[in-house]
C-alpha cells in the first residue's frame, strides 16, 4: 500500500507521490498531535486530581453535604461511621422509593412541602422524624407547634424518652406541643417541648421543635448530638430528605421526570445524529489540497488625499479657501478658453469673461475676485454661479 | 483520507436501526461500522502517490487572455484501478474558469472549475485541462496538485498533494496596442513613404526626385536642377537612430489605484506603446525601471527581440513602496545615454513630490536630452470636481481644483525647465504620449 521511496519520485511520466511514505505520515501527524494531545491529558489529569479528593460539598442549610455553620455534615458522617446509610434526597420521588418498615425518613422543613406530599409523608410505613415540621408534624400526628423559647438555656429531658434521658439537656428553640397520650420533652419556661415522640399507625413518629440541633454549629452544645444521634440513628437506613421547590412531585404520576417522559430511543437517537452531524463534518470539513495564498497590494485609492484635504475644509470651516480654489479654476479654465495667457492678470480676464458672455464687468468681477463666502450655503451658491459663468463662456 | 456523502447516508441509515433496537451500543456498534466501512473502502482505493503528475504551460501569456493548464496523470501504481478527482491548484489571481475541459469536471466544475474527474486503469495516462483567465501581472506559481482517489465503494477515498512546480508568466496586458496602427500610419507619413509629401516632415535629408505638380516650390533644389533638365526637389525624412530612453517610476506613487489598476500598469501600456512605435520607426528604445534600485531593465536589444524582452521584464515589475530616488535616475541616465536622447519619465505629478525630487534634477537632464514627463491623472478627481449635491461635495470639489491647479503649476514648471509634459487618464496616457513622440519626431527634435 505504502510507496516506499522517500523523495517525491521522478519518473519519466512526471512527478510521483508527496515524498511521504506510511511511516513518515504517521510520524508528522504525530508531531504535529502530540502537543495537544499532551495538553489535553494534563488538563485531564489536573481535572482528575482536583476532583476526586475532595467530596462534593454545598452550602444548603441543612443538607449532609454542607461543611458549614448551617450545614450537618458532622450528624450525617456520624451516622455514617457509625453503619447507618444516611441517603440524602431533594426529590419525593426516592422518599417514597425508599419506604419500607424499619428505614427511617427524616424531613428537614416543611416550606416546600405541599399537600399531597404530607398526605403521602402521613401514609407513609417508615419511621420519621420531622425536623422544623410543625404544620406537617400536626397533620401526621397532631403533635402542634408552641410559642418558642428564645432563651439559650439548656433544657433538661423531664421525660421518660430514654433517647431523651440519655441526651440529659439540649439546647434548642424548638417549641411544640404533645397530644395526650404523646411523649414531651424538654420543655420550656411555658407550656412547649422541644421534642415529641407519638406512636401512629403502628410506626415512631418523632417530631423535633425545631432544627437547630443538628447544625454543624450547635451539634456540639449540651446533649444536642447524643439526641440527634439517637433519634436519626435508630434504623440501619435513614432517608435524608430536604424538601425542593424544583420538586414537582404531585403524587399522581409518581416517577415522572422529564428524561422519563420521552420515548426510549430518544437519547440512543441523539447519539447517532451526532455520530451523522460528526460524519458530515468529516465530509465537509476535508480540504481538496491546501488553500493556495497569494500576496495582494496595497489598495490606495487616488482619489484619497484629494478627499481629505476637502475633508480638512469643511472641518476648518475654510469657506474662503474653497472659494479661492473654485473662483481660480473658474478663471484659470475661462481663460485658456477665451486664449488668453496664463500669465494674464486679474482685470484682462475680467474683461474677456465680460465680453464674452455679455454680462457687465462689475458682475463678472464680483463673482471671480468678489469677497469670500462665509456660509456652507452662499459657499454652494457662488460653486452653482461659477459653473453657470464657465458654460456661458463655453458656449460663446 | 476523505469521506463523501455516502459515508454521511452510512450514518444517516443508523437512525432507523436505533429506533428499532433503542440502545446506546446501537450507536457504538454503528459508529464502529461506519469507520470500518471507511477504513476498508479507503485502504481498497488505489494510492494516490502512485500517479506520475506533469504539469504544462505556456511559458507566458499575455494578462486577460486564457491559457491551459495541463496536467498529465499516469497511473504507475499497482494492480488497483484509480477511480480519482484531481485538483490542479492554482492562486486566486490565475483565474480558474469552466469550460476548461469539457466532460471531465462533472457537478461542481462551475463552482470549482480546476477539478477534474479521471478513471485510470494501471499503466495508463490521462490529460486533464483547466483554463486559466489570469486576472494580475506577473509570475503565478503552480501550487500542489491534489489527488483524491475514491475506494470501490465510493464511501472514502485517500488524498496526497503533489509539488510539480510550475510558472506561468503572465505579461502585461497591453491593451494599448490597438492605438499601434494608427501612429504607425502617421509614422509613414512622416517618413515619406505615403504619397503626401509635406515639407518640414522631418530634418533628415533624403533624396532629390523630379518635380511633380503639388510640390512646394519651396523644396526644389535649384542646384540639382541646374545640373539636369529636369526640376528636381529635395525630400526629407524623420531622423532615424535615435536613442529613446524609457524611464518607468516604480516608487509609491505608481501603487496608487487608478480605476482599480495600480498608475504603474498605465505607465506600462504607454512604455510598451512609445517602444513599439518607435522601435518601427527605427529608433533604438531603451527601458529602465527603478524606485531606489533597478527594477527592470531592457538594453542593447532591438528588432523583433525587442517587445517580447519589455513584456518579459515588465511582467514582474510591481509598485514598491519607497520614495523614489530622482538622482538615481539620472545617474543611470547618464551612464546609458552619452549621446542626446529622448527620456521619457513615465510617473506621477504629484506636486509634493516633484517639487522635493524631480523638479530638482530636470533641468540638468533636459540640458542634454529632451526630457518627457508623462503621467497618469485620475478621473476620479475630475469626478470630484463636479461635485454640487451638498457642502460637503463642494467641498470636495474645491480640494479637486486646487489639486489641478498645483498639478498645473508643477507642469509649467517642469516646462520651464526645458520638459515636455504629457499628462492623460489611465487610457489615453498611452496615445498621447505616442502622438507626443511623433509631434517630436516631427520637428526634429529627438
Amino acid at each position: 500500500m505504502s510507496t516506499t521511496d522517500v523523495h517525491a519520485g521522478s519518473h519519466p511520466a512526471g512527478v510521483v507521490g508527496d515524498g511521504t511514505t506510511t511511516r513518515s505520515r504517521a510520524a508528522g501527524r504525530w508531531r504535529r498531535l502530540r502537543v495537544p494531545l499532551a495538553l489535553v491529558a494534563a488538563l485531564l489529569v489536573i481535572g482528575l486530581l482536583a476532583a476526586l479528593p475532595e467530596p462534593r460539598t454545598s452550602t444548603t442549610p441543612l443538607a449532609p453535604d454542607n461543611p458549614g455553620p448551617t450545614g450537618a455534615r458532622a450528624v450525617a458522617q456520624i451516622l455514617g461511621r457509625h453503619g447507618v446509610d444516611v441517603q440524602y434526597t431533594r426529590r419525593f420521588a426516592d422518599v417514597v422509593a425508599a419506604d419500607a418498615p424499619g428505614v427511617t425518613v427524616a424531613v428537614l422543613g416543611e416550606s416546600a412541602l405541599g399537600d399531597a406530599q404530607v398526605d403521602a409523608l402521613r401514609g407513609l410505613g417508615a419511621d420519621l422524624v420531622l425536623v422544623g415540621t410543625p404544620w406537617t408534624a400536626e397533620q401526621v400526628a397532631g403533635i402542634r407547634g408552641g410559642f418558642g423559647a428564645t432563651s439559650d438555656a439548656p433544657r433538661p429531658a423531664r421525660c421518660d424518652d430514654p433517647d431523651a434521658r440519655a441526651a440529659g439537656t439540649v439546647v434548642s428553640t424548638g417549641a411544640l406541643v404533645a397530644a395526650p397520650g404523646q411523649v414531651g420533652c424538654f420543655p420550656s419556661a411555658g407550656a412547649s417541648v422541644a421534642y415529641v415522640v407519638a406512636q401512629v399507625d403502628g410506626r415512631r413518629v418523632a417530631a423535633l421543635g425545631s432544627a437547630d440541633l443538628l447544625t454543624n454549629d450547635h451539634l456540639q452544645t449540651a446533649g444536642n448530638a447524643a439526641l440527634a444521634l439517637r433519634v436519626l440513628g435508630r434504623g440501619e437506613r435513614l432517608v435524608w430528605y430536604l424538601p425542593s421547590w424544583d420538586d414537582p412531585w404531585d403524587g399522581t404520576a409518581s416517577d415522572e421526570t422529564l428524561a422519563s417522559t420521552m420515548p426510549p430511543w430518544t437519547g440512543p437517537l441523539l447519539w447517532m445524529l451526532a455520530l451523522v452531524v460528526v460524519v458530515a463534518g468529516v465530509w465537509r470539513g476535508r480540504r481538496f489540497g491546501r488553500l493556495v495564498v497569494e500576496p495582494l497590494p496595497v489598495v490606495v485609492r487616488a482619489g484619497e488625499t484629494t478627499r481629505g484635504r476637502g475633508r480638512l475644509y469643511r472641518r476648518g470651516r475654510a469657506h474662503g479657501h474653497a472659494a479661492a480654489a473654485l473662483r481660480a479654476a473658474t478663471a484659470s479654465r475661462c481663460a485658456a478658453r477665451l486664449g488668453l495667457p496664463r500669465s494674464a492678470a486679474a482685470p484682462d480676464v475680467i474683461d474677456a469673461v465680460a465680453r464674452a458672455t455679455g454680462r457687465d464687468a462689475a458682475g463678472v468681477e464680483e463673482l471671480l475676485y468678489g469677497p469670500p463666502p462665509t456660509t456652507d450655503s452662499a459657499l454652494a451658491q457662488l460653486a452653482g454661479r461659477l459653473d453657470t459663468l464657465e458654460s456661458e463662456v463655453h458656449r460663446s | 483520507m476523505a469521506v463523501t456523502w455516502r459515508a454521511v447516508l452510512l450514518a444517516a441509515l443508523g437512525i432507523p436501526v436505533v429506533l428499532l433496537v433503542p440502545m446506546s451500543g446501537t450507536v457504538i456498534v454503528w459508529a464502529v461500522l461506519v469507520v470500518l466501512a471507511c477504513g476498508v473502502d479507503a485502504w481498497l482505493a488505489a494510492s494516490p502517490r502512485e500517479v506520475a503528475v506533469r504539469r504544462e504551460v505556456p511559458a507566458s501569456v499575455r494578462l486577460g487572455e486564457p491559457v491551459r493548464s495541463t496536467v498529465t496523470l499516469t497511473h504507475v501504481g499497482g494492480r488497483r484501478r484509480l477511480r480519482a478527482h484531481v485538483r490542479d491548484a492554482w492562486p486566486p489571481s490565475a483565474g480558474a474558469t469552466p469550460g476548461g475541459d469539457p466532460g471531465t469536471g462533472g457537478r461542481g466544475a462551475q463552482t470549482h472549475p480546476d477539478r477534474h474527474a479521471v478513471d485510470l486503469a494501471p499503466g495508463d495516462a490521462r490529460r486533464v485541462r483547466t483554463l486559466l483567465v489570469p486576472t494580475r501581472r506577473g509570475d503565478l506559481r503552480g501550487d500542489r496538485v491534489t489527488i483524491r482517489a475514491w475506494g470501490p465503494l465510493g464511501l472514502a477515498a485517500r488524498q496526497a498533494s503533489v509539488d510539480v512546480p510550475t510558472r506561468l508568466r503572465v505579461l502585461p496586458a497591453f491593451r494599448s496596442r490597438r492605438h499601434l496602427a494608427s501612429r504607425l500610419a502617421r509614422l509613414r507619413e512622416l517618413d515619406g513613404r505615403a504619397a503626401v509629401q509635406i515639407r518640414g516632415a522631418g530634418t533628415e535629408f533624403d533624396s532629390l526626385r523630379e518635380y511633380v505638380m503639388g510640390d512646394d516650390v519651396r523644396s526644389i533644389d535649384w542646384r540639382a536642377s541646374a545640373r539636369r533638365a529636369d526640376v528636381v526637389v529635395r525630400t526629407w525624412r524623420p531622423e532615424r537612430d535615435r536613442r529613446v530612453m524609457i524611464v518607468l517610476d516604480t516608487g509609491r506613487t505608481s501603487a496608487v489605484r487608478v480605476q482599480d489598476e495600480p498608475r504603474l500598469d498605465a505607465g506600462i501600456e504607454a512604455a510598451l506603446l512609445l517602444s513599439a512605435l518607435a522601435q518601427h520607426a527605427g529608433d533604438r528604445v531603451e527601458l529602465l525601471a527603478y524606485d531606489r534600485r533597478v527594477r527592470a531593465r531592457v538594453a542593447g536589444t532591438s528588432g523583433p527581440r525587442l517587445m517580447p524582452a519589455l513584456a518579459d521584464q515588465l511582467a514582474g515589475v510591481t509598485p514598491a513602496l519607497v520614495e523614489t530616488d530622482w538622482p538615481g535616475v539620472v545617474a543611470q541616465v547618464r551612464a546609458r545615454m552619452s549621446q542626446r536622447a529622448l527620456v521619457v519619465l513615465l510617473t506621477t505629478l504629484e506636486p509634493v513630490v516633484v517639487e522635493h525630487g524631480l523638479l530638482d534634477v530636470v533641468a540638468g537632464l533636459a540640458d542634454r536630452h529632451q526630457v518627457v514627463v508623462a503621467s497618469v491623472a485620475d478621473p476620479e478627481v475630475a469626478e470630484l470636481a463636479r461635485g454640487r449635491a451638498d457642502a460637503t461635495a463642494v467641498f470636495d470639489a474645491a480640494a479637486a481644483e486646487r489639486a489641478g491647479l498645483e498639478r498645473a503649476a508643477v507642469a509649467v514648471r517642469l516646462r520651464q525647465r526645458g520638459a515636455e509634459v504629457v499628462e492623460g487618464l489611465p487610457d489615453d496616457l498611452a496615445p498621447r504620449l505616442a502622438d507626443t513622440y511623433l509631434a517630436l519626431k516631427a520637428a526634429g527634435r529627438l
